[in-house]
């Protein structure tokens, strides 16, 4: 279990992390979301001993973290970072025996990993000539070559074409699914939502919600429609005469609308055939970005 | 291996893969090779070339000629069987001087007064010699009479006759120790920048802690400068031999010794600060403005030292010998030319060692604080924030 207990980090006047704890299991992938500037970089360094924390540690299967125990763990900083002019294979081997592995481990995990990747026929270039995508793959490369017992990734899908995300999510599950806990910070809510089993949401430097991302739907004390009119000049027509209603959420032919206690959905059904031919109409459980949107409001 | 062992190796290794590098030490070599070739078609002893018509002129010039490998002066006679031809040689400046039936010299222009000096001496011994004969004092008498000693010479103030060459070495020695702590110096200060403006500092301080990233790093970069400082030393020497410049033992290999070993003192004196030089900007440009005051201290101290390669026991000279800054420029140079005393040098070096320990943690103090600061950062800040 990785656990973060009551981190609290200022910078000058600005107070980044107050008190932030949070534990993640072996084998769980969590993600870690909040607005920009919540304090979730602030939160990664720490952990990778990158920063250090006024308040509070890091434990990893009980210790505190050391920097013997983080030599294990495997980063992606938000702000991609691979020596330009070095080759890849010789970077990607540089970086695995800066964290413990002998030479010839080192060599063999470095060429696994630019196999695993897809990238093995650019493994002698300097990494500068790479494309972008295929630097973000030999970043991740970095993360991974040392078989890293947890795996911590600052904003790993930002700048990914659909194809480089399912390829990282793959990574990613397997890497989970072998027992490594696994922390990523996202701004790609529904991705999140797709991958992970629970979420830590942040906001100004400290935990607003944490837990299974179930649990909080279901926690979530809202009543939401999901409700479509075809042919209807949009909901805000015929919701006006209804009181207590709000709209969550605009879609294409209707939207997600939350309903104040009293208001009944049978009102709102009337309401919606009143103005046309109703293509969909069902309760629904608050998605993750409303979630965050409640959380970040209130 | 360490952690730092490893940094320090993949300093090494990709430099001197770089091709830049191997460009670099090729230049650098043939700029050495030329100054030493060069100044040794300049610097060649001293050489006159005589020639002689008629009787009695011969014996004068072979006298001249004896006389002159004593003072390390190289004679060249030719003998002429007219005139006509001796006078066309001087004046075409192929002859110094024409010996004329041993009575008269015949030179072009102003003559050089060594040479005149020496012919005129052997050609009045000669005389002298044939006046006593004619005056009936014996051949025994005669030796015993002009077999007179030189004046012995006194100098209030005596000159190492080797000097002007280990002057010349020196000079090369400090050229060289000036170029490699500016070059290798420039390389941390880059190679920093490098590591934060390709924000790889970050994926590396997950894993090092930021003085064993710079200790690599600057062993690293001063092993492959030292290498390649040996190289040079190696080259020079060896092209000094064959050249027939230099004959073992002469101070170039002391030199060559102390040049390396202050190489080592000035670079890890210079490096630390290089570091933070490099590590309180993002961008190679600003680079230069923030090496501004190293880029003094090593310019103003190379030109102490060349200086000193003239007068070593100038104050200045002697000053800058003692402190650490400049030390690495001058203090080779005066112990060469057996200026240095034997305290001074030992309190150069202890003062070299005493402040680079002193400034290596302060030094890593600022570069782990200001590597991960984004921009341009403060060193007064990075001292102070705790």
């Amino acid at each position: 279990m990785l656990e973060l207990q009551g981190l609290s980090r200022r910078f000058g006047d600005v107070v980044a992390l107050d008190d932030v704890s949070f534990s993640v299991p072996e084998g769980r992938m969590v993600g870690f979301v909040g607005p920009n500037g919540a304090g979730k970089t602030t939160a990664m360094r720490i952990m990778l001993g990158v920063l250090t924390a006024d308040a509070g540690d890091v434990r990893w299967r009980g210790r505190a973290v050391d920097a013997e125990i983080r030599r294990r763990f495997g980063y992606m900083p938000e702000e991609r970072g691979l020596y330009p002019k070095m080759r890849v294979l010789d970077q990607l081997i540089y970086l695995a025996r800066l964290h413990g592995l002998d030479r010839a481990d080192a060599t063999a995990q470095a060429q696994r990993m630019v196999e695993l990747l897809g990238v093995p026929d650019r493994m002698r270039d300097r990494t500068e000539t790479l494309s972008l995508g295929n630097q973000q793959r030999v970043q991740l490369a970095a993360a991974l070559v040392h078989r890293p017992e947890v795996l911590i990734l600052d904003e790993p899908f930002s700048g990914l074409d659909p194809v480089g995300v399912d390829v990282l999510s793959g990574v990613l599950r397997e890497q989970a699914e072998g027992g490594v806990p696994v922390v990523f910070s996202s701004h790609q809510l529904d991705l999140v939502e797709r991958l992970c089993e629970s979420v830590v949401l942040i906001n100004h430097g400290r935990v607003v919600a944490d837990g299974r991302i179930a649990d909080l739907r279901a926690a979530d004390p809202r009543r939401l429609l999901r409700v479509e009119v075809a042919d209807g000049a949009g909901p805000d027509g015929w919701l006006r005469d209804l009181g207590g209603v709000r709209v969550l959420e605009p879609l294409p032919d209707g939207a997600i609308l939350e309903l104040d206690e009293g208001v009944s959905e049978m009102a709102v059904l009337d309401a919606a055939r009143a103005a046309g031919s109703v293509r969909h109409f069902s309760v629904v459980q608050p998605t993750l970005s409303e979630i965050f949107r409640r959380a970040v409001a209130g | 291996m360490s952690v730092w062992t490893i940094v320090s190796r993949r300093e090494f290794v990709e430099r001197a893969r770089d091709r830049g590098f191997a460009i670099s030490t090729a230049i650098t070599l043939v700029i050495l090779v030329g100054i030493i070739v060069v100044s040794a078609i300049f610097d060649r002893g001293t050489r006159f070339d005589l020639a002689t018509v008629g009787e009695g002129s011969r014996e004068v010039a072979r006298d001249v000629a004896a006389a002159a490998r004593l003072l390390d002066v190289e004679v060249r006679v030719a003998a002429f069987d007219d005139l006509a031809p001796a006078e066309r040689a001087v004046d075409a400046g192929d002859v110094d001087a024409v010996i004329v039936s041993g009575e008269r010299l015949l030179v072009r222009g102003e003559p050089n007064a060594q040479l005149v000096a020496l012919i005129q001496a052997a050609s009045i011994q000669r005389r002298t010699r044939a006046a006593l004969l004619e005056a009936g004092l014996s051949g025994e008498q005669i030796d015993a009479v002009l077999a007179q000693g030189p004046l012995p010479v006194e100098s209030v103030e005596p000159v190492d006759p080797r000097r002007r060459e280990l002057g010349t070495v020196a000079f090369v020695g400090v050229l060289a120790l000036y170029g490699q702590l500016f070059a290798y110096g420039y390389w941390v200060a880059a190679g920093v920048v490098e590591e934060k403006s390709s924000r790889v500092v970050e994926v590396l301080l997950s894993t090092v802690r930021p003085s064993e990233l710079l200790r690599g790093k600057i062993f690293g970069i001063g092993f492959l400068g030292l290498l390649q400082l040996l190289l040079i030393a190696v080259v020079a020497l060896a092209v000094s031999m064959a050249i027939g410049r230099l004959e073992f033992p002469s101070g170039a290999l002391e030199v060559a010794a102390l040049v390396l070993f202050w190489f080592v003192l000035g670079f890890f004196f210079y490096a630390s600060l290089f570091a933070v030089a490099g590590a309180i900007v993002t961008r190679q440009e600003d680079l230069q403005s923030t090496m501004t005051p190293l880029t003094i201290a090593i310019v103003a101290s190379f030109f102490i030292g060349i200086a000193a390669t003239g007068n070593p026991s100038s104050t200045l000279a002697t000053l800058a010998s003692i402190l650490p800054f400049s030390s690495p420029l001058v203090m080779p140079t005066r112990i060469v030319l057996g200026e240095a005393e034997l305290w001074e040098v030992g309190f150069s070096i202890v003062l070299s060692v005493a402040s680079t320990a002193l400034l290596i943690p302060i030094a890593t103090k600022v570069y782990a604080r200001a590597v991960l600061q984004p921009g341009r950062v403060k060193v007064r800040q990075m001292l102070r924030s705790a």
